[in-house]
């Protein structure tokens, strides 16, 4: 059964028909011990197919050691969003595609809350823009360590 | 705030679907924002303030240099 309600579906889409580059959902899973994964698959099966500017691809983290790694993955579910860079030339054809990796991560099933702040992200960083004003934008330049923030919701 | 910043990166948790990590934040109740593991903001808050709470909590002074 579809998660999506029709209306939300055709707002989604109408929403999502802003995006610029595309953007990657890399979703960490694992088949064990993850009651969650299951619902998340699902929930991002449903908004990709709202969009072909949004890609997914899955990795299992008992499979996918490098992967985890690389994106510094601590638990799962986990999501984390990447936009696809353009390639810088046209001249090869077979230049891999770059990401940009801003650091955004989501641990759990995104849905209520979680789910619009979801599809806020893939926006924010299809387009590059945070959307902070310039004042912050300028306070968080001041910045020479590394931040970690973790934002707890729940979907309702 | 971490696309503006290759130091900062961000995580959404669900809560309730890591009761250890809500536990160890002690998360009573949602929003809450915990940075580098140690400082607390909680609730929803305008912008500006936020940033400067987080900010000052880890010991970065949100004035803005003149010069």
């Amino acid at each position: 059964m579809a998660l999506l309600r029709d209306a939300d579906r055709e707002n989604l889409r109408q929403e999502l028909s802003k995006l610029q580059n595309p953007v990657k959902l890399l979703f960490f899973s694992q088949a064990l011990n993850c009651d969650y994964c299951p619902l998340t698959k699902q929930v991002l099966e449903e908004l990709v197919s709202l969009s072909d500017k949004i890609q997914l691809q899955e990795y299992n983290c008992a499979i996918d050691r490098d992967a985890v790694a690389q994106y510094k993955i601590a638990r799962v579910p986990a999501i984390a969003l990447v936009r696809v860079e353009p390639p810088k030339l046209l001249v090869t054809g077979n230049e891999p595609s770059r990401e940009r990796d801003y650091g955004i991560r989501y641990y759990g099933v995104p849905a209520g809350f979680e789910f619009a702040a979801l599809v806020g992200d893939i926006m924010d960083v299809s387009l590059g823009e945070s959307g902070l004003s310039d004042q912050s934008k300028a306070a968080l330049r001041q910045l020479k360590e590394p931040l970690h923030l973790q934002v707890f919701a729940t979907p309702t | 705030m971490a696309m503006e910043s290759e130091l900062i990166t961000a995580d959404m948790v669900e809560a309730s679907e890591y009761p250890e990590l809500s536990e160890l934040y002690q998360v009573y109740g949602v929003p809450l924002t915990v940075a580098n593991e140690k400082v607390r903001v909680e609730g929803g808050m305008p912008e500006q303030v936020f940033i400067s709470q987080i900010l000052q909590g880890i010991g970065v002074s949100p004035m803005v240099s003149e010069n």
